[in-house]
């Protein structure tokens, strides 16, 4: 099997999977996981074989694999086609998504507590809450989920999206895989839709994101009006073409062609990759299962967006406007969100503001040209994200069977309620650990130190002074509070019974966290640059020849960075912020209030709500919105004028015709014919008594009228 | 066999009425009318299927056309005839009639006079689709209007007077116009038959007719023709007569409507308005743009700030079918064109997607209107957990109704849009928002009736859907899916049609 | 030769003669016999003239004959008639019988 079919192939197994489970074995769990896995392994395997055959390949940034079918006619003689395409950018994505994937997967089954008895009064649309064993010593232990073969059927959708857009050669058909993911995501988040918590995010996530739809539609027909193709190679790669939609102006703001059509798209991204100011829904988003987090809120679909911006970098670093509006967006976000983080208390949601910043770092290495690195910290960043948060997920799962063995009624998500849990929980706390150092950027031995070290030396060599110390300081925070929830989860000792309790997860969860453990150390080798003193080019810096060939321009800023500045700089924030973040968390005792809302509490307070963002949202646009649909729209515009002004025709026309009747009518033609009618019988009674019934009186009459009339005759004609 | 093939689109269009006659004469039991009318409504169906097979995409002009003397003094025929814009429209409308047939077997009364209706629908409903003479399309046009008129008012819901009573004199309010224009192009041409008026009709261009320079005689006749269809698309804001025409009318009436009504109206600008006023459409675009995208923004917004279930849906097909107008619109304003050729090959494809979501959307809310007797939709909720498979089918229907990418909807929406885009900017640019709301109403449907905590009152009393239920749906799924990934082997053929035709 | 002015003559006042019976008597009966002396003075006419003008050509003399038989006739219903309404009225005083009157 080639290449090409392979590609075809890849996102088809789970999509396959997906339709199975909801027509077919939808009630036989372990038929639908194996159904889901057994998909997923396919794609996995497809993939890997894609990737490796093509890791080595000299030239296939400029010679990617492709292959496309006609799907859609477009006037005469002309065809939208699609197809699928490889080259470097998609393989290394292609190859964190599907071990991503795989290991979500499997995490899923012990997740969702296969294997285990039935709840008690487990319904569906809600989390399950623990079955009572019988026999000696009766005590509650964790009940599978209900609505588990469902829970499966959506993720395979989801996998088959997201492979979709990873494969696509087009925007199009990148926007097909884009919206089915925002679809899934929709159905993942309100999984638990009896819960109002969850329904109500379900919904706020798909509008958010949908607000960046919308933008991407219009940029997307716009490009394709402005060039006649959404292919990739045929837009990206043709310098001619993307020099002239530089220079061309759009009209609008003043912008280019290619800086309006690339923010156009760039706003799809800040929906999908939550960035300011439509992060609203991630954190939100965190009411779905943990996988669900893992996967499509860490590691796949909210990546998707930085995978469009890295994709479209061409044509938006053809703007300096367009690559302003995405540094500014992005560092802003990065920052904003790492402040946030440092003071949530729910561990799902930290790491949620965690992903929004680094996203944010992300896009900001794209606005000051670093394109490698921006693609570099996307894989890094997928592997220990989704190893933090299934690590999360394993951390709720001890403590849920800590809850229901002491029957304590309290947040099994609150970081308060933790601590101590390294003893209970080995592997996850290990696991966990390795994921928030990578995350931190702790030196040398994690991904995230050199997929951020790379970013921060891009916008140093750039010379994007303010971009740097802002992604500089919300590192700092980051290493703060991944080391205050690592601190407040694992460290110390146990502040609740439940923590105490705690039990390590199921093979099921905890092979997953190590692989993924495993990448999130070895991912950043491939990037290590040459210039690092002592270990510089031990490894080949792989990552950056590879992926860096897909600029036109082939190299970048970021080549002159051999400055030593941004890597002492990283060094110091990462170890500042977890030395920081030890500091201050690791005397915290139970009962204990959070050391910044000591020291400043109105700052904590803020923090802690956002900013107080969704309620100036809901005040601003929700309500607006709901007052124009309603009010305006229904009862104003529908009801009132236009209905008014059709009942007044109708009025009228009532009137004129009550008029007809009551003043011409009823007065002149009713009583004329009342009038006649009341004298035709008069008239009959007065000719009565000719009527005597005497038949000679009659023949009297006729002979004297016959006389009268032969008469007549004779006087009037005979004699005329 | 020979009379069969030959007179194939006849035999389409007529059976419906000979079988409404036979209908008469059957005894009046339940089950055998209902099954009766299934099979009659089936075999146009079967017999479009064979006028498919033999329609040959790549031929300009008419095809398995038929032509026979009827009003020999005013130089009408009957003269009928498919393209690939009407043929789509032709299989839209006898697919939607046994899945609106088979919805109805649960109404109970007076089944007898309604199946009549039903299936003489259906021939006025084929007939303004088939039609190549102006007196025909109209004749036809207006036969559609009495049995929807009878079906809403004698099996509507509460207020089914008002509403079958203003959507008559909405209808007919335009049809006047109408009436009085097409005489006029007939007398000034000396012929109704369609394809001699596009010769000679647009190419009128100087002198005077009834003491009025032709220019303005024309433009007065093109208003005439666009009001009409514009109240039956619905253009805002000739529109409002049809949230009270759906939310009354009977749950296979609603999916007649939205199915198929409404594109009569979008059809007769595709088939009469552009190709007999070219200048008059390119002056005039503008206008239709506008009116095109407030449809799609305040269809959306209405929609979203509905609390009836029905009603809701009812404003979504003004949202949508707003696409459709902003589609012509454009291509009006650029015909000709590659641009001209995609808008309207969105506005075709929209036509037939928004056919089989809205019919589908409809029964849905039919569906489960039969079990609790309301449409309002803050008594629902949680019914995920009572009926899944309803849900998960309405989930996939909503979908459909989104434009969610990978179902039919989509592929015409970006059509539209991509048509649209470079001839009417800012406009397209406004619809967008009227596209985000479409989001907001279908989420707000869902949520309240599946998602949130279970109404109690509901539990025990909502029994799943049925096989029956099931087979309605499933059609329509099964379209909006295939449309959705392989668009091409509808597409192609409006296509050609499209580039030849204009 | 008697002229022809005589039998004009005689046949008018034979005429008067069956109206006055007609329009003054209280008779039924006597009102039908005054019309069959009406019809038999137009007889005497038609007699007259085909004498003195047409004969001997007979053909004229149908009109006589049709007469003749449309008398009889009338004469039998007429008495039917009387016969009934006596029968049922016990007179035939035509006075009595004005059912008619408006």
């Amino acid at each position: 099997m080639n290449t090409q079919t392979l590609l075809w192939l890849i996102p088809l197994p789970p999509l396959l999977a997906f339709a199975l489970i909801i027509l077919v074995t939808n009630r036989w769990k372990a038929l639908s996981h194996s159904l889901a896995i057994g998909a997923a392994v396919l794609s996995w395997l497809a993939s890997m074989v894609v990737f490796f055959s093509v890791v080595r390949v000299e030239g296939l940034s400029e010679n990617p694999i492709v292959s496309s079918i006609p799907w859609m006619p477009t006037g005469a003689d002309s065809w939208f086609r699609i197809g699928v395409t490889l080259d470097p950018l998609s393989a290394v994505t292609l190859f964190f998504v599907a071990w991503t994937v795989l290991t979500i997967f499997i995490y899923s089954v012990g997740y969702h507590n296969f294997g285990q008895p039935r709840g008690d009064h487990d319904v569906p649309g809600l989390p399950p809450e623990g079955a009572t064993v019988k026999g000696k010593g009766a005590h509650r232990v964790p009940s599978v989920e209900p609505m588990y073969s469902r829970f499966f059927a959506f993720i395979s959708l989801f996998a088959f999206a997201m492979y979709t857009l990873v494969v696509s050669d087009n925007l199009l058909t990148l926007y097909i895989g884009w919206e089915i993911m925002g679809l899934c995501s929709y159905l993942l988040i309100g999984f638990w839709y009896a819960r109002k918590t969850a329904r109500d995010a379900a919904v706020k996530a798909f509008l958010t994101t949908r607000v960046g739809d919308v933008f991407m539609l219009l940029g997307l027909v716009g490009l394709y009006k402005a060039t006649g193709t959404l292919n990739y190679h045929a837009i990206f790669g043709n310098e001619e073409l993307l020099h002239t939609l530089g220079t061309t102006a759009s009209g609008v703001l003043g912008l280019s062609q290619a800086g309006l059509y690339g923010l156009l798209l760039f706003i799809g991204t800040v929906g999908k990759s939550a960035q300011f100011p439509l992060h609203v829904w991630l954190p939100d988003a965190m009411e779905g299962p943990t996988p669900v987090s893992a996967m499509i809120h860490a590691a796949t679909m909210v990546s998707a967006g930085v995978y469009l911006s890295i994709r479209i970098f061409p044509l938006v670093s053809q703007s300096e406007t367009a690559l302003l509006v995405m540094s500014i967006i992005g560092a802003f976000t990065a920052l904003f969100a790492a402040t946030i983080a440092g003071a949530q208390n729910d561990i799902k949601r930290v790491l949620a503001y965690s992903t929004i910043s680094q996203l944010g770092y992300m896009i900001a290495a794209l606005g000051v040209g670093a394109y490698v690195a921006a693609a570099f910290h996307l894989v890094t960043h997928a592997f220990f994200k989704a190893l933090l948060f299934l690590g999360s997920g394993s951390v709720i799962h001890g403590m849920e069977h800590g809850v229901l063995h002491t029957n304590e009624h309290l947040d099994p998500q609150d970081m308060w309620n933790m601590g101590g849990l390294r003893k209970k929980m080995p592997l996850t706390f290990w696991t966990f650990l390795i994921g928030g150092f990578a995350l931190s950027g702790f030196p040398l031995v994690t991904a995230g130190f050199w997929s951020k070290d790379e970013i921060l030396s891009g916008a140093f060599a750039g010379g994007h002074w303010v971009v740097f110390g802002t992604l500089a300081l919300a590192a700092l925070l980051t290493a703060f509070y991944t080391m205050r929830q690592i601190t407040l989860t694992f460290l110390g000792q146990p502040r609740t019974k439940a923590a105490a309790h705690a039990h390590e997860t199921p093979a099921t969860m905890t092979l997953p966290l190590v692989v993924l453990a495993f990448f999130a150390v070895t991912a950043g080798w491939v990037g290590i640059p040459t210039y690092f003193p002592g270990i510089g080019g031990l490894i080949n810096p792989w990552f950056e020849e590879f992926v860096g060939s897909m600029l036109p321009a082939h190299g970048e800023a970021a080549e002159a960075g051999h400055s030593l500045i941004p890597l002492a700089t990283s060094l110091v924030v990462a170890l500042g912020g977890l030395y920081l973040g030890w500091l201050a968390y690791s005397k915290v005792q139970a009962g204990q209030q959070d050391p910044i809302a000591r020291a400043v509490p109105g700052v904590h307070r803020l923090l802690q709500n956002k900013y107080y963002i969704d309620e100036l949202y809901q005040k601003i646009f929700v309500q607006p919105a709901r007052w124009i649909s309603e009010t305006f729209s229904y009862r104003i515009v529908d009801r009132t004028i236009i209905d008014g002004v059709l009942h007044g025709i109708g009025r009228g026309g009532l009137g004129l015709g009550r008029f007809v009747r009551n003043q011409i009518d009823m007065p002149v033609w009713n009583r004329f014919l009342e009038w006649l009618s009341a004298r035709i019988p008069a008239l009959g009674r007065s000719l009565r008594p000719l009527q005597s019934g005497r038949v000679q009186q009659y023949m009297i009459l006729a002979i004297t009228v016959a006389v009268l009339v032969g008469v007549l005759f004779y006087y009037f004609f005979v004699l005329a | 066999m020979d009379f069969l093939m030959g007179h194939l689109l006849s035999w389409i269009l007529f059976l419906p009425t000979i079988a409404a006659l036979v209908l008469l004469l059957l005894p009046d039991r339940p089950g055998l009318l209902r099954w009766y009318t299934l099979v009659a409504s089936l075999l146009p169906f079967v017999l479009t299927l064979v006028a498919w097979a033999n329609f040959q995409t790549g031929q300009p002009g008419f095809q398995l056309e038929e032509q026979a003397t009827w009003y020999s003094a005013i130089n009408a025929s009957y003269h009928v005839g498919v393209d690939g814009i009407s043929l789509p429209m032709v299989l839209l409308t006898t697919l939607l009639m046994p899945l609106a047939i088979l919805a109805s077997f649960s109404v109970k009364e007076r089944i007898k006079t309604y199946m009549f209706l039903f299936l003489l629908l259906e021939t006025g409903m084929l007939g303004v689709f088939l039609a190549l003479d102006l007196m025909l399309f109209f004749v036809f046009w207006e036969i559609g209007l009495v049995p929807m008129y009878f079906l809403i008012a004698q099996w509507g819901s509460a207020n089914r007077n008002y509403a079958s009573l203003k959507f008559v004199l909405y209808t007919m309010g335009g049809s006047l116009g109408l009436l009085l224009a097409i005489q006029l192009i007939g007398v000034v041409s000396g012929t109704f038959d369609l394809p001699l008026l596009f010769e000679r009709w647009p190419g009128l261009d100087s002198g005077t007719l009834l003491g009025l320079p032709v220019g303005t005689v024309k433009s007065i006749a093109f208003w005439a023709f666009v009001i009409a269809f514009a109240i039956k698309v619905p253009v805002w804001p000739f529109h409002t007569w049809l949230p009270d025409a759906h939310t009354e009318a009977p749950t296979a009436g609603s999916m007649i409507l939205a199915g198929v009504l409404l594109k009569l109206g979008a059809y007769g600008f595709l088939r009469l308005v552009l190709p007999l006023y070219p200048v008059e459409s390119h002056n005039f675009a503008g206008w239709l743009a506008a009116l095109g995208a407030a449809a799609i923004i305040f269809g959306a917004w209405s929609a979203y700030g509905q609390t009836d279930f029905k009603r809701l849906v009812a404003y979504s097909s003004i949202n949508h079918m707003g696409f459709v107008v902003l589609g012509i619109a454009a291509a009006a304003w650029v015909l000709g064109t590659q641009d001209a050729a995609i808008a309207l090959n969105g506005a075709v494809l929209q036509m037939f997607n928004h056919g089989l979501s809205a019919a589908g959307m409809f029964f849905l809310v039919g569906v489960i209107y039969e079990r609790t007797h309301t449409r309002d939709l803050t008594r629902y909720g949680g019914l995920f957990s009572l009926i899944p498979i309803y849900g998960g089918v309405l989930i996939f229907t909503a979908m459909g109704s989104l434009g969610l990418p990978g179902l039919g909807g989509f592929v015409s929406e970006f059509l539209v849009v991509r048509g649209a885009w470079p001839v009417f900017t800012l406009a397209t640019a406004l619809s967008m928002i009227g596209l985000f709301f479409t989001g907001a109403y279908i989420l707000k449907a869902l949520k309240m009736v599946l998602h949130g905590p279970l109404n109690e009152q509901w539990r025990g009393h909502l029994p799943e859907m049925n096989a029956r239920e099931l087979l309605v749906i499933a059609p329509l799924v099964v379209l909006m899916l295939v449309i959705g990934l392989w668009p091409a082997w509808l597409l192609d053929m409006i296509n050609r049609a499209v580039v030849m035709f204009f | 030769m008697i002229p022809l002015s005589w039998y004009l003559i005689f046949a008018a006042a034979l005429f008067c003669t069956g109206l006055f019976g007609v329009l003054a008597r209280k008779n039924a009966i006597a009102i039908l016999i005054g019309i069959e002396l009406m019809l038999n003075s137009v007889n005497i006419n038609l007699l007259a003239f085909w004498r003195y003008l047409y004969a001997p050509d007979l053909s004229a003399l149908t009109f006589v004959a049709i007469v003749l038989v449309a008398a009889a006739a009338e004469t039998a219903v007429g008495l039917a008639l009387i016969i009934s309404v006596y029968r049922r009225r016990s007179t035939v005083v035509v006075d009595d019988i004005s059912l008619m009157k408006g």
